[in-house]
């Protein structure tokens, strides 16, 4: 993906449109009791001039249908074939490479057989941000020639954000992780430090089989055949 | 195959003195009397805790009381939520407001400090996970400084995090065939797996991962596999 560059958007900021960022909070207050994701997403997409938007999960796998689609008004056919490609894209890139790219407006094109809405620029731009482990991205289509402005697009993001947060918040969810157990996730941590069953027997005070079947259990739970792969698993799912 | 010559980023900041003056002037944005940046560490055990990384609160031991006040709540909330927190400190007068931004707000125990303060939450992903936090005897934060704040916040941490990851790469480059056999490894395949994909005898496959091992400054290859992925060798 490529970064904007700043030249453009400086050239843009006086054409954006007329609601300020005070109008558009106050906007979103009024909407958010009681919470609803779509209207919020709609303000935002205003705020920022584009013209469709789209919240998915990146974290997750992709093959089980769409439905890490939060919410989007975009046309469905494009939904569907983009979430493959973005899919690809996630996968090629590092988890400290993500971790440097919060809030960071990136362009991409939609694929050139793609039929767009009149007048839709084949450019789109995307961000990703964390609400605790899920890890999401937000996407907007937006018109021809028309340029973003840098800084609305970083206030759509942390906002988008708070959407999200908020609505979690009100239905009260927490992620469990995995259905593991605190002692099951003990021993992760400990093996991801190198340790031995052996070693990790000593440091929790029980004995060498109980830490084996801990593990057993991780692996069962989590569909891992190895070790290795449970470390692996775990790393990539921030469970140590 | 490095992550850090495949990083977009321009590096501008060289040190993390250099963060202080754009702390500072967050600090004054806000009228706020002391800033301070927290990240979440594992201390062992799976256990985590947030760690000072960086000041001005002038004690050596200033920052201890908050961390014993609210260490386990901002860690919990780092795990679902991305709302700045607030908190009113034990004098009546000592107050954190906010008039337009109440939904967008959560609400820390107050009359536990002896200050009021805002705690942003910035989540990057696997690392660098913190807090940006204000502390003063009184704060005003009206929507659109929260917003600002936060968002600056954000970047803050990205560059701490940038900062950390120039200081200690990996002591030397992996090479191709290691960072190959410690994918397989973390996909779960064993070593006459690897071997056999790799069209490898066993011997040089568990040879590859061993000098992994060591080029990481792992005690095992499950380390190795950990640090590999944190550090963005493979996926």
């Amino acid at each position: 993906m490529l970064q904007i560059s700043s030249v453009g958007i400086e050239a843009a900021i006086g054409a954006t449109p007329a609601v300020s960022r005070d109008q558009l909070l106050h906007q979103l207050a009024s909407l958010t009791t009681p919470p609803d994701l779509y209207s919020s997403l709609r303000a935002l997409t205003q705020y920022v001039g584009a013209s469709h938007y789209l919240l998915a999960r990146c974290d997750v796998l992709q093959d089980n249908g769409l439905d890490f689609v939060l919410t989007s008004d975009w046309p469905f056919y494009i939904v569907k074939r983009l979430t493959v490609e973005s899919a690809a894209t996630y996968a090629r890139t590092s988890e400290l490479e993500k971790c440097l790219q919060l809030f960071q407006p990136g362009f991409a094109l939609l694929p050139d057989d793609l039929i767009l809405p009149d007048g839709t620029s084949r450019q789109y731009c995307a961000m990703t941000f964390n609400i605790g482990r899920t890890r999401l991205t937000l996407m907007l289509l937006f018109r021809e020639g028309f340029i973003l402005s840098a800084d609305r697009l970083r206030d759509v993001g942390l906002l988008a954000g708070y959407c999200v947060s908020f609505r979690q918040y009100s239905e009260g969810r927490s992620e469990r992780d995995f259905e593991l157990t605190d002692r099951e996730l003990e021993c992760l941590f400990w093996i991801a430090e190198g340790k031995t069953s052996d070693e990790i027997g000593v440091i929790l005070g029980i004995s060498r089989n109980t830490i084996n079947n801990y593990i057993t259990s991780v692996m069962r739970k989590t569909a891992t055949k190895t070790r290795s792969e449970a470390i692996a698993f775990a790393v990539r799912n921030n469970l140590v | 195959m490095s992550s850090a010559s495949k990083m977009p980023r321009i590096q501008r900041f060289s040190s993390r003195s250099d963060l202080f003056p754009r702390l500072v002037a967050m600090q004054k944005l806000v009228d706020a009397q002391n800033f301070a940046v927290y990240r979440v560490g594992a201390v062992g055990a799976g256990k985590q805790r947030i760690l000072l990384e960086l000041d001005n609160l002038g004690a050596p031991r200033a920052a201890d009381a908050f961390v014993d006040a609210y260490g386990d709540a901002l860690i919990e909330h780092l795990d679902k939520s991305l709302l700045p927190l607030l908190w009113n400190g034990i004098d009546e007068s000592s107050t954190a407001e906010t008039a337009d931004m109440v939904s967008f707000t959560v609400r820390l125990r107050p009359k536990v400090l002896p200050y009021s303060g805002v705690a942003f939450p910035v989540r990057l992903g696997a690392v660098g996970n913190g807090y940006v936090v204000f502390t003063a005897n009184y704060l005003d934060l009206s929507s659109g400084l929260i917003v600002e704040l936060h968002g600056r916040s954000c970047q803050i941490m990205m560059d701490l995090l940038a900062l950390d990851e120039k200081r200690s790469p990996a002591a030397e480059a992996l090479s191709d065939r290691e960072i190959a056999c410690l994918q397989l490894a973390g996909d779960g395949r064993i070593s006459e797996e690897i071997a056999e994909r790799l069209k490898l005898s066993v011997h040089t496959v568990n040879a590859y991962l061993g000098s992994a091992t060591i080029k990481l400054d792992s005690v095992n290859r499950i380390q190795a596999i950990a640090k590999a992925i944190r550090l963005g060798f493979i996926i």
